[in-house]
């Protein structure tokens, strides 16, 4: 029951957080040099021809009515036309959600994989071998930027040893997965893969190297406490005072931290989808970018910040769920 | 069992902590004598090695703690019996010398021999977990290690991280089961504990501090072991519980005929519990008798400043009064070849220079001091004058030794 | 109060903290030789950075033979022919596409990284203390509004903003010129310094709420304190509390976390740089983008700014492990966005 309220007030405060997205969003292009209409016009457009193309545009409108619009289009799913495909912007954005989406997940499922058991080992083992192995691991690992981190990889993985692919990726999850139950043919997914392996890597490597680096300094924080050496007193076996006890309460506070640094994850998503030619939502936004596209611009920009303020309110339910103090309130 | 001997014979403990700024004695030779059955008190200040004592006992030490001597005789002939053929050096008679057995032996002898209640419920229980769950993981442990004692022995004990992932998506692999999550709401009911079905639910933070240490001795109640150590277990407490939760150990121990170790500062709590008493200084004991012995006519001179600083024994709150001068050091190249007390003590001769061995006092069986004034009388004589080991000395450690020493003490398991 | 920045006690644990860990003098190293090449890369340059050189492009570090093969003109017609370079000391790095010279254009990278995360970072802590200060003493409506508008920011990934307002706003860039150079102590070095201003004042925009979040706590809870209530009974006007009770105290947290952030800063700019949205050629970013189209025949091209990068972000991270170890202001994990 309290659960409830407790996500129906942190959605209402999500949605006020995405307003105020959309309202930077919208004043940014105001805040930038140069019109719109310079980047559609052809070059040696006449000043009726540049007029009319505003109109068309909506251009010619006091801000506010252009904001009134913008927001009313965006209730029912309208960003307006791209200025260079001239097709719907939500539907060029949505189309590249799946692929950024993926790369997220995967990345993440590789730094929790990787780094919680890594963090414990760490500190489970202090000033041996292990621990310095993983110290000197995530220190290099949230000091590496991630584009250079890819361009490595593919250096040495793609075109030295010439393994995985550095080709655009042929297949996204979904069709590749019905490609396997309905023709039961495993090349789609094989492809989704080899494709997904470096990206996710790439992505990933930061995480693990935080992860790694929280995890063990809050287990040594937690294995010092009194109740770790009562666990042990009372002969419960060594894999259960590490994980059920001093690890639960080390993964409360993480959880805080890492839902704060999922905007990161993020960014880092939309540069290693520009080195490795990701068809997702932040090559899509590099390239708006450089062409002034608008309508893609806003609409990428407010689906992130609605995709982390989605994030954040997970994270919260999910902290909630595992800190029996926070429940209460 | 049968009443030949102490239950628990502690020769010459010697626990040593390893740090940045040296060696630390942190426990320097205890010898004592634990009846099957009895009380004893292990009193003394902060620091002076008390809670060291009883994690060595329990081979709890975390690094860089170490026991580095001594033996440890514990009487348990169906231990004898089992470890007999791996260890023999280990074994005298119904006798088990616990430091000649291996961990994972010693492991097993964790709350189904030896259980422990700590001195702060709050923070010996884990906060996210229900009070309930901690005490059924007790009542688990035993009775795995009673069915099959032969799992216990790994460091994992049977149950590796591969059980415990498993645990998530199967509850037939889970760690405790349904009989000791019943088993756990009886504990809570033995202790006193009202609506233990509701209140095994809770969680640490919904209970007060004396409903959670009665629910801290519920939980090491779990083994039905043999000597339950009890560390400080009511100075986090409110001075009106505290009296409930003595009462609910002294209940505890007439019903079960248990050992119980009480180590405590406060010498109310030894008066009103124990049959028998070490008084400990600098990780030694120096006085140890029976209760009427060591509080009636103390020999050790400070025993008598402890003592004597205290108006009313009965009163709870009957804490330890500082005696003039400084807690010594208890780092190796800092501890002085004489009488760790001689530069604090009033009585100090120029025999007092040299180490005294454990003496008898006379007039009273099983009472020993470790002072000369056990065997002579004071002898103005002899005396040192004052302020002999004032000034140039080993003895006047510098302020940036104190405080190193201060650290290591609070390192060493002591956080009154 | 004020004056003093680093009481005695604070300089003692720092002292001791240092001399215990064996990563607080590495990280120091590296911060040093990082300051070094970045102040003295004119002198310590064996060429001019900018200046290329058609014939000597592509050539592998000193100690290092790299065998390619290339289309050339052969009288008249196009032929295969196998071309053995060799590395030298005249470039111990080697050279870009361009033939420039890898080794002075790390040391000069170094200071565009370094400007630009000082002076990002400065520009983080001026708002976001400012901001944060404010919210946390006048409390009520002004710390509602303030805080809010801190949260949108929040909401936002901060290197996809940064994308943004700096791929939009144009990379803007200052001349600065290099003062070694204008005194004539040194010749044949770029004569200005480019100053990426968009991209510095975008880093610092992106990054000002973590210090905003900071002063308002430390605020909040130091308003309460019995000497600032003195003070203010005492007839200290609002800004002499804030500047002489306040912002010392808060001071520990705001250093460790600007450390931090110099790092996490760098590495924004790196990636900026790289997009091509800085608007200077000299930077370790920049280097790298260009040492994409060559992975397959000159590694060298992108792994040496690449390694520099690392070098310099492991360094301030260290030193900011360090600071914090000593300090203690409890913020530990508490890393600002980007990558």
């Amino acid at each position: 029951m309290s659960q409830y309220q407790f996500l129906i007030r942190r959605g209402l405060q999500g949605l006020l957080v995405v307003w105020g997205v959309v309202t930077l969003v919208f004043l940014l292009r105001f805040m930038t040099p140069g019109s719109p209409v310079d980047f559609v016009a052809p070059l040696d457009a006449s000043p009726e021809l540049r007029a009319q193309i505003a109109r068309n545009l909506g251009l010619d409108q006091p801000i506010y009515v252009q904001y009134a619009q913008y927001l009313g289009g965006l209730i029912q799913g309208d960003m307006g036309y791209s200025y260079i495909r001239g097709r719907p912007a939500s539907g060029i954005i949505v189309s590249r959600i799946p692929a950024t989406l993926e790369l997220a997940v995967a990345a993440t499922v590789v730094a929790i994989i990787c780094s919680i058991p890594l963090g414990v080992l760490s500190a489970t083992r202090r000033h041996q071998p292990t621990d310095y192995a993983a110290t000197t691991f995530s220190l290099v690992g949230i000091s590496t930027p991630n584009f250079w981190l890819g361009i490595m990889l593919i250096m040495v993985v793609s075109v030295g040893l010439g393994i995985l692919p550095t080709s655009r990726r042929p297949i996204g999850l979904i069709p590749a997965i019905e490609l396997l139950i309905f023709q039961f043919e495993t090349v789609g997914i094989r492809a989704w893969i080899a494709h997904m392996i470096l990206p996710a890597v790439t992505l990933g490597t930061y995480f693990t190297a935080m992860i790694v680096r929280l995890t063990r300094s809050g287990m040594l924080d937690q294995l010092g406490q009194p109740y770790v050496e009562a666990a042990r007193a009372k002969g419960l076996p060594e894999t259960l005072v590490t994980y059920k006890h001093a690890l639960r309460n080390t993964m409360i506070p993480i959880i805080t931290v890492l839902g704060l640094q999922l905007g990161s994850l993020i960014g880092g998503a939309v540069i290693t989808e520009f080195v490795f030619n990701w068809p997702g939502l932040g090559t899509l936004i590099i390239d708006a970018i450089r062409v002034r596209d608008w309508p893609i611009i806003q609409g990428a920009l407010i689906v992130i910040g609605i995709g982390f303020v989605v994030i954040n309110i997970v994270v919260d339910a999910l902290y909630a769920r595992l800190n029996p103090r926070v429940s209460l309130e | 069992m049968t009443r030949n001997g102490p239950i628990l014979r502690v020769e010459g403990l010697e626990t040593r902590f390893f740090t940045e700024e040296g060696q630390v004695n942190a426990v320097h030779g205890v010898d004592m004598e634990i009846d099957d059955g009895e009380v004893f008190g292990v009193v003394g200040e902060s620091g002076s090695g008390k809670s060291v004592t009883a994690l060595s006992l329990l081979g709890l030490l975390e690094s860089p703690g170490r026991v580095t001597g001594g033996e440890i005789w514990y009487r348990s002939a169906e231990l004898a019996d089992s470890v007999a053929e791996e260890t023999p050096t280990a074994v005298d008679g119904d006798y088990v010398n616990l430091l000649g057995l291996p961990d994972r032996v010693r492991r097993t002898l964790r709350g189904t021999h030896f259980s422990m209640i700590f001195q702060d419920p709050m923070s010996s229980f884990n906060p996210s977990l229900t009070v309930g769950e901690q005490i059924a993981e007790a009542v688990e442990a035993q009775q795995r290690a009673r069915s099959n004692p032969r799992s216990v022995a790994s460091r994992t004990q049977g149950y590796g991280l591969s059980q415990y992932l498993m645990s998530f998506v199967s509850s037939s692999r889970k760690y405790v089961s349904e009989e000791s999550r019943d088993r756990a709401v009886e504990l809570l009911e033995m202790v006193g504990i009202p609506d233990p079905v509701l209140r095994a639910e809770e969680y640490p933070h919904e209970y007060s501090g004396g409903m959670l240490q009665r629910a801290m001795v519920a939980q090491a109640l779990a083994g039905e072991p043999n000597v339950l150590i009890a560390d400080e277990p009511t100075t986090a407490l409110d001075v009106t519980i505290q009296a409930q939760v003595l009462d609910l150990l002294d209940e505890i121990q007439a019903e079960t005929g248990m050992t119980i170790l009480i180590i405590t500062h406060n010498l109310g709590v030894v008066a009103r519990m124990c049959d028998r008493v070490g008084v400990m200084y600098a990780g030694e004991i120096v006085e140890r008798g029976a209760l009427a012995d060591v509080f009636d006519s103390p020999v050790h001179p400070y025993t008598q400043g402890l003592l004597g600083s205290v108006p009313d024994l009965g009163g709870s709150s009957g804490r330890l009064q500082p005696i003039a001068g400084n807690v010594p050091s208890l780092l190796d190249h800092e501890m002085p070849d004489r009488c760790y007390f001689a530069d604090r003590c009033p009585k100090a001769m120029e025999a007092c220079l040299r180490k005294p061995p454990e003496l008898p006092v006379d007039g009273a069986a099983g009472h020993t001091a470790k002072c000369y004034l056990a065997e002579e009388p004071f002898d103005e004589s002899t005396a040192l004058p004052d302020g002999y080991f004032e000034g140039g000395s080993t003895d006047a450690a510098d302020p940036a030794d104190a405080s190193g020493a201060a650290e290591v003490a609070s390192d060493g398991g002591e956080s009154e | 109060m004020s004056g003093r920045i680093l009481s005695d006690r604070v300089r003692r644990s720092l002292k001791r903290e240092f001399s215990r860990s064996l990563m607080a003098k590495i990280g120091l190293f590296l911060v040093v030789l990082m300051v070094t090449m970045a102040t003295f890369a004119p002198f310590l340059a064996p060429h001019d950075p900018t200046q290329q050189g058609l014939d000597e492009s592509n050539l592998p570090p000193a100690g290092v033979t790299q065998t390619s093969e290339e289309f050339r003109m052969v009288d008249g017609e196009r032929t295969t022919v196998t071309v053995e370079r060799e590395g030298s000391l005249e470039h111990p790095l080697g050279t870009d596409a361009l033939g420039r010279d890898l080794f002075s254009r790390v040391l000069f990278g170094a200071r565009t990284s370094l400007m630009v995360g000082l002076f990002g970072t400065l520009f983080a802590v001026g708002t976001g203390v400012s901001v944060g200060l404010t919210a946390g003493y006048y409390g009520g409506r002004t710390d509602d509004v303030l805080m809010r508008f801190a949260d949108i920011m929040l909401a936002f990934p901060a290197l996809v903003l940064a994308i943004a307002l700096v791929g939009l706003l144009g990379p803007l860039t200052i001349l600065i010129p290099d003062p070694f150079v204008q005194l004539g102590l040194v010749t044949g070095m770029p004569a200005n310094f480019v100053f990426p201003i968009t991209l510095t004042i975008v880093v610092g925009v992106v990054n000002w709420v973590w210090f905003a979040r900071i002063a308002r706590g430390e605020a909040l809870s130091i308003r309460q304190q019995e000497y600032v209530k003195a003070a203010r009974s005492l007839g200290a006007s609002d800004w002499t509390i804030l500047r002489q009770h306040i912002l010392p105290n808060s001071l520990t947290p705001i250093i460790v976390l600007a450390t931090i952030q110099v790092a996490a800063i760098i590495l924004l700019e790196s990636s900026l740089s790289f997009l091509g949205f800085s608007g200077t050629s000299l930077s370790w970013g920049f280097d790298i983008a260009q040492g994409r189209q060559y992975l397959g025949t000159s590694w060298w091209i992108a792994s040496m700014p690449g390694l520099a990068i690392v070098a310099a972000v492991v360094g301030i991270n260290l030193l900011g492990d360090w600071l914090r170890d000593a300090l203690d202001p409890g913020l530990e994990g508490e890393h600002g966005g980007g990558m």
